[in-house]
Parts: structure tokens; sequence; C-alpha cells
């Protein structure tokens, strides 16, 4: 004994049992008399199993359901509530489980004094599938209105279960789950509300009117109003921008009794689209209440949304910022992180020294998750104010030297790599105390990183010979990895700086006698490379990569295509990446990450902010490459050249149908291929010969696409999503637009849920209508970075510029306006443009891309908000100047 | 002598103690097993219209016997599942709706089958011919002859 029972912790006497005594225990289940004591611990026991994830095979868990069934004739009620548990947990593994149905239907209707009334109510749901549902239908309608709270809300919850595969028959009790809304018990008016939601949420007049209803106030349970606020907050988000017909109402909860109806109410308006200054208002005001409440769980809620808002909204978080500086001592450590990046976010710039110097304080009692946070907090306000950029160094070089871990110290050292980047009078300063940290550094990833970093930067500082001393001693201290790092940070040197080249030389030479291979390589290559000015060029001071993910694709194909075999790899199909374009990439990638990970509570699900796009166009080089590798695997599609841009899927059905289709559309050379990815949600239908018909509706515009061939899916079965690929080819390279109606056509045969067999027979024909598609300017624009629009621009010239000037009545303010532009032409933001500032009146938006065929085509959108609007004139240039007026005309359209 | 032994203590067991039964109640759906139980247990009878879904379970004391009523689902899904609540039982009792005479060989199969399980191999089966009230309702010899069921000794 001793040490194992240690080990098993709070499993106390339960440690040692296993599933197959149990299981030979569980025949006492059929001794008569029953022993209520001693099955209560058998129970007991395979709960514990099941709950440790033991497997139970069908074979076992059926065999087992059946003996705790015979336990319906003992009368203990312990015993009787350990067996409903026991039916809950094994429902879902054991077969035939509906043989308790009436055995539980009799203990629900009993007395009323009986205790368990309740848990048999929701036990039975459990065993319920739709056949039986008919059965339980009556008594549960019957029990939603019971008097007792607790029968009345396992009912209510018995009910919410059900739903999701019985809609129609659960939408039938509606009104009297409108009668337990008015329940004594607050917790069944909160499952009843919750209850009534499901069943009319798609009705939006009528979930506008159950939350107006029930916020005067008729309602006891806080846990109620906060789904009120939620289902508010649902409302407004499919509101068009600007209006807010349920604003007042969170506003009034604000002054709620409960602070969990408070706080709800608050966060709702902080994450309200576009909010206000004057409406977020109050609801800071509520927070900053919390904020010196006593109750700990309200100071950490309070303080965290208000870092989230300091996020977009800094201003409106300054008032509190008092009272924030008073949490920082707070003995709470979670409460005092977020009350200090919240204060870097918002403070201005004569507050950051006194800030800093209470951050040291800090910093040695807190983890380093923690200390993560408080670092990227640091970083961006380094960068929001680059003349604090020494103090901020001083204080990273100082916790670079304490104790911490890996992610700890990569917070650090990219931090300090974002000021270098961006900050150019940090380099030096920055540098050194890298150099620093690299001479005892226990982290090999970071030395490489460090090494590699000042392999670039350093020479183009003044005293570039510095560096090279702290580089050397890494080869001479360190392993093979670091060496290796090492001496191509000394190669750079030697080609950027001629004057120093051949004392570097010397240098390498001496790495020739290295007793690890890589390391002698590089010295080897790097030696005859600094003596040949070309090679330099190609190989040392080209910063340009490839695309990794194309790369990646075309080596792939070429090592899977043995005729290929007899030709060396040709690379220069595949697209360069500037250094510029990929740090572009990657500072948009870590906003966008820095946004994500930024301790949020619930990103409002309709983030039309355009870093959330921008992340999404960075991503989208990735999956396209992932939909060329699936088109290439099929035989029919694979003569279609290479893929020239494919769009992101489009929702074509909501979410919950019957059948969920998504729709992304592909542009080829002289193809369009449609693909479906289709999906079908109900159990008992298997769907055969799937297809997608596709009918322009205005005939014109079909004319120019002519419909080649489509791949339909043999068969689709439950939860396994299926491709539909539907080609249309566009003779002369067209680009037409169009608008398609489209329907599923298939043939359905019924199947068993359980076991998936599909009946036989031929199966009925049936049609399905989903939204349009439409093919828009947009696809056929492949988003490009370029370096400097504004040279190109100039380049293009004024002759090849097409003008237009639209009025967009349907956005209220810039920043809808550019998502909305960026919707329809697809095209990628440069210089920073696509961020609005707050209540811009006027902005610029500037756009490039290349236009199927491979017309470069530049962008440039002037707008101003008057009149009904946004007044926005379209200049586009291209060499090609109907691509030009394609994408003026675009806008227009 | 042992017998003789054992028989005495039963006598005086069944002085002191209550006798226990099980029985489980088998057959068609619609044959009147569940009416049959609450006549047995309330002593009156009320027409229940509703099928039992799974098994009801009713302990019954009638003086020093205590009998545990095992009341099974007669619907086709159940079926392979009374087996399971048969094993190990006093008795098992087939209700058969004595009027209802097109329902007769699937009632009969239906016994035959639960017959030939060697689990139940010992159990004494009691074929009840209920309903027989009804007009046109089978006698005890008909139900005999059309079942071909051997009565009991």
């Amino acid at each position: 004994m001793g040490k194992k029972d240690e080990d098993a912790g709070d499993s106390g006497h339960f440690y040692h049992i296993d599933k197959s005594t149990v299981l030979q225990e569980a025949r006492a289940f059929n001794e008569t008399p029953i022993n209520a004591r001693k099955c209560r611990v058998i129970l007991t026991k395979i709960v514990f199993l099941l709950y440790q994830s033991e497997t139970f095979h069908t074979n076992e868990a059926t065999e087992t359901f059946f003996w705790i069934t015979k336990l319906f004739q003992a009368q203990d009620i312990p015993l009787r509530q350990m067996v409903y548990l026991l039916i809950k947990e094994l429902s879902t593994v054991a077969d035939n489980v509906f043989i308790g149905t009436s055995s539980l239907m009799r203990d629900m209707t009993g007395k009323s004094d009986v205790v368990y009334r309740a848990n048999a109510i929701r036990a039975l749901a459990r065993i319920t599938d739709t056949s039986t549902l008919a059965t339980i239908e009556r008594p549960l309608k019957q029990f939603i209105v019971d008097k007792q709270p607790n029968v009345s809300s396992g009912a209510l919850v018995s009910s919410l279960h059900l739903f999701n595969a019985n809609k129609e028959a659960v939408r039938r009790w509606a009104n009297e789950v409108q009668e337990a809304v008015n329940n004594k018990g607050a917790i069944t008016q909160y499952h009843a509300l919750g209850l009534l939601y499901q069943i009319r949420q798609h009705d939006r007049m009528a979930v506008i009117k159950l939350v107006q209803n029930y916020s005067k106030g008729a309602l006891k349970s806080p846990l109620a109003y906060c789904m009120l606020i939620r289902y508010a907050c649902k409302i407004m988000e499919d509101e068009e921008a600007g209006s807010r017909s349920l604003y007042e109402l969170l506003e009034g909860w604000l002054r709620h009794k409960h602070d969990m109806v408070v706080y709800e109410a608050a966060r709702a308006i902080c994450n309200l689209r576009d909010v206000s200054s004057t409406e977020l208002f109050p609801a800071v005001t509520a927070l900053q209440l919390m904020l010196v409440n006593h109750k700990t769980t309200l100071r950490f809620a309070a303080i965290r949304t208000l870092n989230k808002l300091a996020l977009t909204h800094p201003a409106a978080v300054f008032p509190c910022n008092l009272d924030m500086e008073n949490l920082i001592t707070d003995p709470n450590r979670s409460v005092a992180t977020f009350a200090i990046t919240t204060l870097l976010k918002t403070g201005n710039e004569a507050s950051v020294d006194r800030l800093m110097k209470q951050i040291t304080g800090f910093m040695g009692e807190i983890s380093d998750e923690f200390k993560v946070i408080v670092i990227e907090a640091i970083r961006s306000l380094c960068l929001k104010f680059p003349a604090k950029q020494s103090l901020m160094l001083n204080f990273l070089s100082n916790v670079l030297r304490d104790e911490g871990g890996y992610e700890y110290k990569r917070a650090i050292v990219e931090a300090i790599f974002d000021i270098v980047h961006h900050i150019p009078e940090s380099k030096e300063f920055a540098l050194s105390h890298l150099c620093e940290f690299i001479e005892d550094c226990e982290f090999n990833k970071l030395a490489v990183r460090i090494l590699h970093l000042l392999g670039t930067e350093g020479p183009k500082t003044p005293k570039a010979s510095k560096y090279i001393r702290y580089i050397y001693n890494r080869v001479i201290l360190e392993n093979a990895t670091v060496r290796a790092a090492a001496v191509t940070a000394l190669a750079r040197f030697a080609v950027q700086l001629p004057e120093l080249r051949e004392r570097v030389k010397v240098l390498l030479t001496r790495c020739l006698d290295d007793n690890e291979d890589e390391v002698r390589d590089r010295a080897i290559m790097y030696l005859r490379i600094i003596e040949n000015e070309d090679l330099c060029k190609r190989y040392v001071a080209n910063e340009s990569t490839f695309n990794w993910a194309s790369l990646e694709r075309n080596l792939v194909h070429y090592i899977n295509d043995d005729s290929a075999h007899s030709q060396p790899f040709d690379i220069s199909s595949t697209p360069m990446t500037t250094r510029d374009q990929e740090i572009a990439e990657k500072s948009r990638a870590v906003s966008a990450a820095a946004e994500l990970s930024a301790p949020s509570l619930r990103r409002p699900s309709t983030a039309g902010t355009s870093t959330a796009r921008s992340g999404q166009a960075a991503s989208s080089g990735d999956a396209q490459a992932g939909y060329a590798a699936a088109i290439e695997k099929i035989p029919q599609l694979s003569q279609l050249g290479p893929l020239f841009k494919s769009s992101s899927p489009i929702a074509l059905t909501e979410s919950e149908t019957e059948y969920v289709v998504t729709a992304v559309k592909h542009i080829f050379n002289q193809h369009v291929v449609f693909q479906f990815n289709c999906r079908n949600t109900l159990n008992d239908q298997v769907l055969e010969k799937l297809n997608i018909i596709l009918k322009p509706l205005d005939e014109e515009d079909g004319d120019a696409l002519v419909h080649e061939t489509s791949i339909p899916i043999s068969q689709l079965v439950y939860d396994v999503p299926g491709t539909v690929y539907v080609v249309y080819s566009r003779p002369g390279g067209a680009c037409p637009t169009a608008t398609f109606s489209s329907a599923l056509h298939f043939f359905v045969k019924d199947c068993d849920p359980a076991t998936g067999e599909v009946d036989e027979g031929e199966g009925y024909e049936d049609e399905y209508q989903i939204e349009d598609v439409e093919l828009v300017v947009a696809d056929y624009v492949l988003p490009t970075y370029v370096v400097d629009f504004k040279r190109l621009w100039e380049a293009l010239g004024e002759a090849a510029e097409v003008v237009e000037t639209y009025q967009l009545t349907n956005v209220a303010t810039i920043k809808a306006a550019v998502v909305n532009l960026f919707q329809v032409l697809g095209m990628w933001p440069c210089d920073g443009s696509e961020v609005v500032p707050e209540k811009a009146t006027t902005h610029a938006l500037l756009m490039s891309g290349v236009y199927v065929g491979g017309a470069k085509v530049l962008s440039r959108c002037r707008m101003v908000i008057g009149g009904e609007g946004v007044t926005v004139e379209v200049a586009a240039r291209s060499k090609d100047e109907s691509v030009a007026r394609t994408i003026v005309d675009a806008v227009g359209a | 002598m042992a017998s003789l032994f054992s028989g005495l203590i039963n006598w005086l067991r069944s002085l002191f103690w209550k006798q226990e039964m099980e029985l489980t109640l088998v057959g068609l759906q619609n044959s009147g097993k569940t009416t049959l139980v609450n006549v047995v247990a309330n002593g009156s009878f009320t027409e229940d219209m509703i099928p039992t879904v799974g098994f009801n379970m009713r302990k019954v004391t009638k003086g020093a016997v205590v009998m545990k009523l095992w009341d099974l689902g007669g619907q086709a899904r159940f079926r392979s599942m009374w087996e399971r609540y048969c094993r190990g039982v006093n008795a098992i009792v087939f209700v058969l709706d004595a009027a209802d005479h097109e329902k007769l060989p699937a009632a009969k199969a239906e016994l035959h089958q639960l017959l030939e399980k060697p689990q139940l191999a010992n159990i004494p089966v009691l074929v009840l011919g209920n309903k027989n009230d009804l007009p046109g309702a089978l006698t005890s010899d008909q139900i005999i002859e059309k079942l071909y069921v051997q009565p009991a000794d």
C-alpha cells in the first residue's frame, strides 16, 4: 500500500476497483430481497468508472442497464435516485434503453410528496427518442406547469434536451412554457425563458416581444435577466448599423439590484458594435463601481471587461484610471495583472514612468503566464509612445535577466524585436541588450533568432564591429545549432561591410575546424560566397523568400510525379515573397492574434473590423493551397490548369437546417469551378446522387458561361461532409458576373439512425432550394501586396485611370464603407489605409490586386460622409483599361 | 429424512415469515397484462388504454404472500427483452387475448419461442386466456388445441 494510495488522491477506496469485478458484483441487483445499501455502493462504483472514462461496450452497458432496471422493485429513495443517475449515464451507450419508460413515468406521476419526481423526468427525457416521444408528451406538458419549481424545472430542461431532435413536438407546448415563466421558483423562470427563446428564436418579432415583456420586472431570477440581456444583444447585432432599439433596456438594467445583471448589461454595452462614447458612459460608470467592490469575482469581471474595452476605446476607460491604480496592489494577482495591462493601454505618456516603476516591483510576484500578458501590453505601449523606448528597453532587458520559462523569455525577445523594427532609434541600444542576453541564454531557439537578427540588423548600425565579438563568442562557447547560426550571422557582416571582410574571413576560417558538419559546411559556403560579389547578391543580400505554402505544394507535386523527375525542379513557378511583404503579413497576423488572445470574453460575432478581415486575407493563401491540392486529386478537374483565386466559403443555408451547404468559387484560366460543401444533419436519411442544379437568373449574364460538368456526391451519409463540384467554362476568358439560383437535387433513402443501415429500394427524388450563388467582380481579383503604392500609381499615370463617383446610401460610417468596398472589390489594402480613425469624416482607401489574366490593377477610393450615407470617388488604374473600368463599375453595381 | 426435515422448516417458516413470489407477465400487446396487475393489486378494474412502454414493477401483498409482478410491454420491440425478466422467477404468466382470433398465430409463435429458451427450462408457465367474457372468446380447451400447449400436470 502506501505510495499507491497517496497517488490515488481523492478517489479514496474506489482506487482499486476494476470494471469486470464491478460488473460481477452487479449481479447482486438480481437478489431477493434487495440490499439497498450494497446496491448503492455498487452503482456508485459503476458511475465512478464511467466518470473515469472507462469504456463500456454496448453489450456490457446493455447488460448492466437491464440489471439496474431490476432495482425498480426496491422502494429505497436514495437507491432510486442512484438508479436514475445510472440510467442517464448509460442511456447513450446501452441498447433498448426505452425499456425504462413505463417505470419512470410511474415514478414521475406518483404522489406529489415523492422527492424524486423531477429526477425521474430528467432521466426519462434521456431515454426518449422520437418514436417514444408521443408517449411522454402529455405528462411532460402537464409537468411544465407543475406548481413545484423543481418538477417544472425538470420538465423544462428535459424539453430543452428534446428540442434539438424534435423541434415540432416541443413547439406544441409553447403555451405551457410561457405559463412556467411565471412559476414562483427563480431557477424555473430561468429554464422556462431559455426554452421559450429556443422555440421562438427564428421569429425576430417574437423575440423582441419576449425581451420587452419580461424586462418590466416580472422575473425574480437574475440569471433570467442575464439571458434577456443576451437575447437583446443578439437582436441588436442583426440590426443595421446605427440603430439600437433595445439600448434603453440595457441601460435600465445597469441599475438592477443584482450585481450579476448589472455586470451582464455593462458587458453587453461594451460589446455593442460601433458603440459610441455616450452609450458607453453609463456602462463604464457601473463597472467602475464594481472595481471597488469587496467581492473579488466582481472586481475581476469588471477589470477584465474594461481591459478588453481599452483595446478599442481607451478614452472611455480613462476615467477609471485612479481606481485601477489602486487595484495594482490588489491581493488577487489576476486582478492586479489586468489592472496594469489596462492602465498601460489607457495611460498617457506622462503616467508611463510611474506605471513602469510599479510594474517593476510587481513582476516578481506573478506567474509566467501573467508576465507574458504584461510584456505584451508593454510592447504595444512602446509602439504607441516611441519616445519612451529607452525606459521600456531598460525594463525589458532587466526582466530578460530574471528567471523565467521559454514562453516568457520569448515574449520579451519578440517585444524587443518589434521595437527594433518599428523604432529605428532604439536599434543600437536594443541590440546591445540582446547581445548581453545571448551570453547566457539557455534557450537555443531564442539564441538562434537573436543571432539572425544581429546578422541582419547589426551591419546597418554605425558601430557594427562591436557585435562581431559577441557573435564569435557563441562560435567558441555554444552547441552546434547556435554555432551554425553564429557563422551565418558573421557572414552577413562580411557581405555587408567590405571593410570588415578580411577580419571576418579569419574568424570563418577558424570555424573550418569545427567538429560539426553543418557548421563547417556553412563556413565553407560563406567563405566562397564572400569572394564573389554576384553570389553575395544572390544568396545573402537578397532577402526575398518563397511563398512557403506554394513551395511545399509544388515540391509535393514534383515528388509524386514520376515523369517529371527527368527534369530538375523548376523553382521559378513558385511565387516569391519579398521581405517587406513577409513582415507586413507577419505584423498583420500578430495584431490579429493579439486581438484574439487579448483577454477577451466573447468576441462580438459580427466583428466587421478590418483586423479580422486582414487576418482572414493573410490565411486565405494557405486555404487556397489546400483547395488546389484537393482539386488536383479529382481527375475531371486536374486538367483545368493553375488555380487563380478561391473565394472564402459562403454559407448558402442557415447553420441549423436539414442540409448545410457552403460554397467556394474557384477561378481558373478558362473556367469557373463552384465547390459546394454539403453536410447532412439528419441521422435517419441518406442522400444519394446528390447534385447541385444551378440556373442563371438572368439568361444574358449566364450566356457567357457554359456548363461543362458536375461531379455529384454518390452518397451523403449523416454528418460526413461531401463535396459537389460544378464546372463552367469561360470562353475567351470572359469574366461575367451572374447570379444563379441553386438547389440540391437528390434521392432520399431512410436509414436506421443507430446502425446507419440503409433501407432497401430506390428512395424518392427530392429537391431542396438553397440560397442564390453570386459570381461577382471580387472573385476575379487576386489581392496582392505592392511595396510602394504611390510610385506604382504615378507610374501607371492618369492616362490609365478610370474615375467614377458614387453615393453609398446603405452605409452610415466610413468604417462600414471600407468594409463594403473590400467585399465588393476583393483587393489588398495598401499603406495601412484599411485602418479608419474613429469618427473619421473623410478617408482614402488604397488597394491593389491582380485581375484574372494577369493585369495589375490599383484602386484609390476617396470617401466623405455627406448627404445620405457616404460619397465615394473610385479611381482605378491599370494597363488594361477594361479592367480598370470593371473595377470602377463594380462599386456602382 | 432430509426432505421431511426441510419440509418441517418450511412449514415453520411460513408461520412466521412471509412467502415471496416473483412472477413475470408476458403476452402480446393489448392482451390485458397491466389491467390484470391492477386488478390483482387494487382489486378494481380500470380501463387503462396506455400501452406499457418497457415494464411496470408492482409488489402485491396478499395475506402471507408477497408477489413481485414484472409486467412487461407486449409490443413487438419489447418481446426480445422478455427473457431477461423471466430468468429466475417462480413462474411466467403468458396472458392471451382469447377473443382476438387474428393474433392467435403470433401469440403461439411467441409462446413457443419463449418455451424453447434453455435459460427458462424449469420455470412453470401459466397460459391465461383473458377477456373470456367477450363474445367469440375461446374456451380453455380450444386454446390448448390452438396453441398445442401440453396442460400442466
